[in-house]
Parts: structure tokens; sequence; C-alpha cells
């Protein structure tokens, strides 16, 4: 029957649909034209971007093209392949060869191939690079036969802790999540020479847990390549917008080995990578890095900052006297918000829901208690528990998928649905940098592995307490799963604060097609 | 209407307007008559700077929000009528033409408002087929045009209508549709399920259409929905475009008109005996439907799914 509702009507002069705007919003009262862009509402969230927007209106009609270099740029840098070997510094040497490693299955025998430096080099080449440190890889072709020898004994020698815990870790891997790859962390000592000392130190704190949380990570990075902008010299005979992403993306390549990026640092990269190629190739360096510093504060404040205290006022709304609302792990939008609101004074409770290993709700639950709101703390295994008097469910977000699914702390999906089933309104508040052009149906394509070390300790203070796991890197049977993330499908999810109003999660990619391009 | 004109913004009455533009047309919404009484107001505004103008017009879309016991289906016509003020007074040097200009721009809303239910039971014939059972719920302008229309072009149907307690405007319905030729019967609002089972579709109209496509209905909607989605029935809404509200409510306490007194519980010692005055005051008047409920929403931007009317109102104000 619907179907065929579908049908438009033959008759009907009129077009199907008219949006909105047509409808009732353009001004047919006057001859004149009004340039609906112009008087468009701006966003709180645009207030001070004036620099930004003067910038991009005007070529609105190349962003297609300047996403298209983009792209180019991007993938220019993770393959570098338009290099010879012998011309790839030390740095991007090492940098293909982390890569190709995590690439590595057991096709060691495809060595047969012969290399061509024009190409990108295929396995066997590569365990020539790991001990060719000194330049002595392959120039034009290598023989099978001596490519392959060459590959071993190099390897026999090179074979350093590091790839042992590998090993242990493709041996130790749950086999549904093979494909994703457990972060060797930061390693400073084989970092190459030209990454910026903050990055490194960032690498280290990202790679310890020392900064996570989508926001506080997506505001380190900007922070660090900031600096690294101010550090950065054009060298002679290249432009600035041509040469600086090129010394960007072993930074980043560098942070990405210490933890896989966040949906919300993707974005931010993007953008910045974008707001260097529209530099104007005869402006000086330091007006150049000038301005390039200015649009990455620009882009904390208006998408991350002030966003967030866009959120906050929206989600006043949203609280009650007498609410008890249940939280999930901490967010820190969710923390300012139920901060803010006791600030306010509304009357609520909130239940913080915890789980282990990372026990992040602590943090939260000591914020809310130094403030004097009262708190109750539970384990996810609780919830069914936890749930009966609560009258909303606040969440916050990694990242948000183009089906409207949300992408957040392992857990997070578990609590939605439960909400749902007892028909709790979950809200999910979201700043609009995380949401991404992809779709994602389950948990499993795309996630993160924590250390699996992790699940070891079962202590909850600060101080290290091995239990029964202690041994299980030796219990051949054993495997240890420490996902961070889950995905929770849209239906579960009822309303979406984001800085540009509250909507529901179906309107995600809406949202983000204008936010975009 | 009094045709006399008031120099001082504050001698005229924007409730008083509003009431008599209702009064004068049974047939014109509550929004479109607060955009014409807004609309009026320019008229009479002596303000001479455009702050001073949106500040008056500002105060007096809020005097009349708050005249009104549920301003829902008001609020969407003034909340449009004000949007479309900022969005066009902006670029205008001549503060008087602006003036000129926004008045008629109010005028070729409200003819557009008019022209838009018939556009609408034009689109929503479709969703009538012969020989089917149709159940409504109240009295809705634009369902009844709808059903006229159906009636219009022969097909043959029956109507099931609500009695909608506490208004009883399903007798009225009733009353119009029997004119119109069509067979029609009134029920209880409690019959609902017990005849559910024999209805083809259930259409009902809304005074407001919220940010996720829910609707903002005349008690009972929401019911009604819960009964047709247990029966697998399809539940069509149909809806002008300029009922669409700003407003995301996460359930029926979360609406403009909950109050704390509503649905309270009296004290044991008043052993008052039950009387149909004091229910009134204490029974909500509107349900929120969440768009879960509703298979597709007939409007005259053509025909939406719940979650196309937040796409729609988004690009709006993106």
């Amino acid at each position: 029957m619907e179907s065929e509702t579908f049908k438009p009507n033959p008759d009907s002069t009129t077009p199907m649909r008219a949006s909105y705007e047509q409808q009732w919003l353009l001004d047919d009262g006057t001859p004149k034209h009004l340039d609906p862009l112009a008087n468009r509402p701006r966003r709180l969230s645009d207030v001070g971007k004036e620099t930004i927007t003067n910038n991009t209106l005007p070529i609105t009609k190349n962003k297609r093209f300047n996403s298209g270099t983009n792209h180019a740029t991007t993938s220019n840098n993770t393959i570098p392949a338009k290099k010879s070997n012998k011309e790839m510094t030390k740095a991007e040497r090492r940098e293909l060869q982390e890569r190709q490693r995590a690439a590595k299955g057991k096709t060691a025998k495809t060595a047969n191939n012969v290399v061509t430096p024009s190409k990108k080099p295929v396995q066997g080449s590569m365990t020539n690079l790991e001990g060719g440190a000194g330049g002595t890889t392959s120039e034009t072709s290598v023989t099978p036969s001596a490519h392959s020898e060459s590959g071993v004994t190099v390897k026999n020698i090179d074979l350093k802790p590091k790839d042992i815990l590998h090993k242990r870790d493709n041996n130790k891997q749950v086999a549904l999540f093979s494909h994703l790859e457990i972060p060797k962390g930061a390693n400073t000592s084989t970092a190459p020479k030209e990454i910026h000392p903050s990055v490194l130190v960032l690498g280290l704190h990202f790679s310890e847990f020392k900064i996570c949380g989508a926001n506080a990570r997506c505001i380190a990075t900007l922070t660090a390549l900031q600096k690294v902008i101010q550090d950065y010299k054009t060298p002679e005979g290249t432009t600035l917008s041509r040469h600086l992403p090129t010394h960007l993306s072993p930074q980043i390549s560098y942070l990405v080995n210490a933890r896989p990026m966040s949906v919300g640092m993707g974005n931010a990269i993007r953008h910045l990578k974008w707001e260097i190629s529209t530099i104007d190739i005869e402006m000086s360096d330091e007006e150049a890095k000038h301005l390039l510093c200015e649009k990455i504060d620009n882009f904390i404040r208006d998408r991350i900052t002030v966003a967030d205290r866009v959120i906050v006022e929206y989600g006043l709304q949203k609280i009650q006297d007498g609410d008890v609302i249940l939280t999930y792990a901490r967010s820190s939008i969710v923390q300012a918000l139920l901060l803010d609101a006791h600030a306010k004074g509304k009357k609520f409770n909130v239940i913080i829901v915890d789980s282990r290993p990372r026990l992040e709700g602590k943090k939260l639950l000591k914020r809310l208690m130094d403030e004097g709101i009262k708190c109750t703390y539970t384990f996810l295994h609780a919830l069914g528990f936890a749930l009966k008097d609560v009258s909303k469910v606040f969440l916050g977000a990694h990242a948000f998928m183009s089906n409207g699914a949300l992408y957040s702390r392992v857990g997070t999906a578990m609590v939605a649905m439960m909400a749902k089933e007892k028909n709790i309104p979950v809200i999910v508040c979201c700043e609009t940098y995380k949401f991404t052009d992809k779709v994602q149906l389950d948990s499993f394509v795309m996630n993160e592995q924590g250390n699996p070390d992790e699940l070891v300790n079962i202590s909850t203070t600060m101080t290290l307490k091995p239990g029964y796991l202690d041994e299980w890197l030796n219990k051949p049977d054993l495997k240890l799963l420490n996902l961070l993330y889950d995905l929770t499908p849209s239906k579960y999810i009822t309303l979406v604060i984001t800085e540009v109003g509250m909507i529901p999660c179906t309107s995600v990619p809406v949202v983000s097609l204008q936010e975009f391009f | 209407m009094s045709e006399v004109r008031i120099n001082d913004v504050e001698q005229f009455d924007i409730v008083k307007c509003y009431q008599q533009f209702l009064k004068d047309d049974p047939d014109v919404s509550m929004s479109i008559a607060a955009i014409e009484s807004l609309a009026e107001l320019i008229k009479h505004s002596n303000a001479t700077t455009l702050s001073e103008f949106m500040e008056s017009l500002k105060d007096a879309s809020q005097k009349l929000k708050s005249s009104v016991k549920n301003s829902i289906s008001l609020s969407a016509g003034a909340d449009l009528f004000m949007r479309f003020v900022t969005r066009t007074s902006h670029d205008v040097t001549n503060f008087e033409a602006c003036k000129e200009h926004l008045m008629n721009s109010g005028k070729v809303l409200v003819q557009k408002a008019a022209a838009v239910r018939e556009k609408i039971a034009e689109l929503g014939v479709q969703f009538i087929k012969d020989d089917a059972v149709i159940l409504i719920h109240s009295y809705s302008r634009v369902v009844m045009l709808l059903l006229q229309r159906a009636a219009a072009y022969k097909k043959r149907f029956k109507v099931y209508v609500t009695e909608s307690r506490p208004s009883y405007l399903g007798i009225r319905a009733t009353k119009l549709l029997r004119e119109a030729g069509i067979p029609a019967t009134v029920i209880y609002d409690s019959v609902v399920g017990y005849i559910i089972d024999k209805v083809d579709a259930v259409f009902v109209g809304a005074e407001g259409v919220v940010e996720n496509g829910g609707l903002i209905n005349a008690i009972g909607t929401y019911q009604l929905a819960i009964v047709a989605k247990a029966a697998n029935k399809p539940f069509y809404a149909v809806i002008e475009s300029y009922k669409f509200v700003r407003l995301f409510p996460l359930n029926q306490y979360d609406l403009p008109t909950h109050t704390s007194d509503l649905l309270a519980f009296p004290d044991l010692e008043n052993r008052e005996s039950i009387k149909e005055e004091n229910m009134d005051s204490i029974n909500p008047t509107v349900d929120y439907t969440p768009p879960d409920y509703i298979t597709l929403l007939c409007t005259d931007l053509g025909v939406l799914t719940p979650s196309g009317v937040s796409d729609e109102l988004i690009k709006l104000y993106l």
C-alpha cells in the first residue's frame, strides 16, 4: 500500500516536494532578490569565524576541487611511493617500514617480485629496509634470491623485543578482532628526528592514555601541531602550502602510531590541511604561520569550546527538578552539563555507571561530589537495577556515523539499549565536528583495541594488583580482548544535542553534509 | 475588526486582535491568526528604529504566547513570522519601506496558508483506497478537507470518528462528514482498540509537528497511534508545514503544556464528589506522539517520513 503512495501524482503540475524554506521564508513580497546565504541566520559557533567565512565563501565553487586536493595530499602522505628508496629520508623509510610491518601477513615469499623504486616496495624489500638503515637497500631491481637472502639475514639481526611483542600479540589476538592492530605505542627512541618535541610528548601521553577523551585529544593534537607550524621553516625552492603538509604528515602518523586517530581529530586535521592548501603562495612565511595558528585557535574555539557551551545551554532545557540522570563512564561535555545544571540550582540526582578496566566514571564522580551533587556509583553489570528510577540518560560521544549510529566508549550501547527498553529517553551530547560521513553497522569492522594487560590488573586503586589472569601470556588457550569502543544503533537514541540544536540522530548526515561541503 | 489606526503601539491589544481574527473566520488556524495579528501590529507600530521595532514584535509574540493555555500551534505561527522578519529586514535602508514590505509579506503568507490545505488534500487523497474504513481523531480542518476531496473523487469509504473528550469535536466532524455524503460514526475514545481491526488507515491532524517528526495533538492521539502500531495499521498525519515547531519533547512530561498540577492526586481529607469541571482542570488537553508511531506525514512540502521533518528544519536553520 505504501509503495503505491510514493508515486508522484502525474496530474499535479506543482512539484511533489518543495522545501519549507521555499514555502514560507522566501521573500516573494518584493521583486528584490535576496541572497539566501547572506541572510541565513548565523549559528552561534559562527560568531568570530569572520575571517574563515570570508576566506571560504568566495571559493565555494572550488570546494570540490579543494577537497580533492586534500584527498590527494593525504594519500600522498601515507604512500610516499613517488620517491626512490635512496631519496627517502630515514624517517620516511622507517615510517614505510612500520606501515608495511603492520600489513605483513605470512607472505614473505612474495619477495619474488622485482622491486622498482617507483613502485610501492613489496614485502621482501621491506625486511631489507628494516635493517638497511645505513642505506644499503636495493636501488633499481633486486633478484629474488639475493633479495630474500638479505632479507632473512637482516631480519635475524633485527629481531628486537618489540617484534617479539608483536608476534605475541598476533598469537594472542582474538580471531574476530585480528584485523584491529594493537597499537605498539609511541617509541621516542626510534622516532625520526624531524618529529617535533611537542608531538613526541603528545604521542607518549596518547599511548599511556594520559590524555584521553575525544575533545581533549583533539585540542591537544591541534595545539601540538600549532607548535610544529610555529617552528616550521619553508625550505628553499618550495612553498609553504605545498611543503607544510608533507612536513606535518610524519608528525601525524607518529601520533596515529601511538594511538589510532579519533574521528574528531581526523576532521580537525582535514580542516587544517584544507586551510593550508588555501594559503596564498605570495604570503610570507611569518604571516602564513600566524594565520594558520589563528585558524587553529578558531577551530578549537568554534567547534569545541563554544560548541560545548551551546550544548550545555541546550542540555539545561532537558534537566528538570527531580530528575534522576544516569550517565556512563565519563564525558567532558556531560560533566560540564551536570555541573552547570547544579550551579543553576536544579535539583537532580546522578547515577554514574562505570566499567572496568578504565574506571573513568570515578573521575566524574569525584568532580560531582566535590560540587555537592547527589550521586550513586555503580558498575555496568548492575545497570538493570540502577535504571529503575532513572528519568533520563545522558551520554557522551566519540563519533557519530552517517547512519545515525553512535560510536562511543564500550558499554554505551548496552546502556542505551537497556534504557530504551525501559522507555527512558537517551540523550547524547556531541559536537558536530565529531560527525563523520562514514557508515558503520557494527562494532567489529572499526574499533580500537586497548592493551590486554589492562584486564590483568584487578586493582581498583592506582596501584597495580595482578589477579588470576597474571600468567595469561603463558597459557596457550587464553586470549584477552580489551575493546575500547562500541556502536549504538540509531534506534536506541532519542535525541542528539549538538551546537546546531537538538536533533534526532537520523538527521546527523544532513548536518555533516552542511558542515563540510 | 476595528480598522481605526491607533498610533501608540501600547494601546494596540495584540491578544484581542488575535481573538478577533479567530472569531471572524472559523476556518483560520491559530498559527495563521498569530501571523495575521503580528502583521497587524506592524501597521500600528510607531517604532523609529529597527531594533525598537524588533523588540516590540518580540514582546507582542511573547504576550500572545502567554495569553493562551496551549500555545503550541500559536507559537509555530508566531515563530515563523519572526523568522521571516529577521530574514527580510536585514539590508533595508528605508525603515518605513521595510515596514510596508513586511506588512504585505504577512498578507502574502496568510494567503499562501489558505492555499496550502488544498494542496495537502490533493496529495493526501491517494492514501484513501476505495472501500476503505478510515479512523480519524477529533476535528481537524485539513483532514476534513482531505476526506471531502476524496468523496468528491467518488471514492467510497466509511469513517469512524472518535468522540474525543473533553472537546467533543468528533461530533462536529461527524456532522460535517455526513453533510458531505460520507458514512460516519462517532465512537467513544475507549472503543478504538475494539474497532482497530476493522480499520484500514488512521488519519489525524496536528497542532504542531516537533523537530523529530513527532506530533502534538488533541489528547488521545498518542494512544490511538499505539493501538494502530500494535495492529499494524498505517497512521498518517496530515499537517500544514507552517505548524512545524522547533521543539524536541522527550516524552509527555517534557511538553511546554505540562504543569505540575496536571493529574495531581487529591488530598484524602478532601472528600468532594467527582465533578466533571474538576476533571477538566487536572486532565491534559494535548499529548505528544513520538515519530516511531507515525507512518507518514502528508504535508504541503510533499509526503515526508518523520525524520524528513527534521531534515527540512535543519536545512533551514544551518
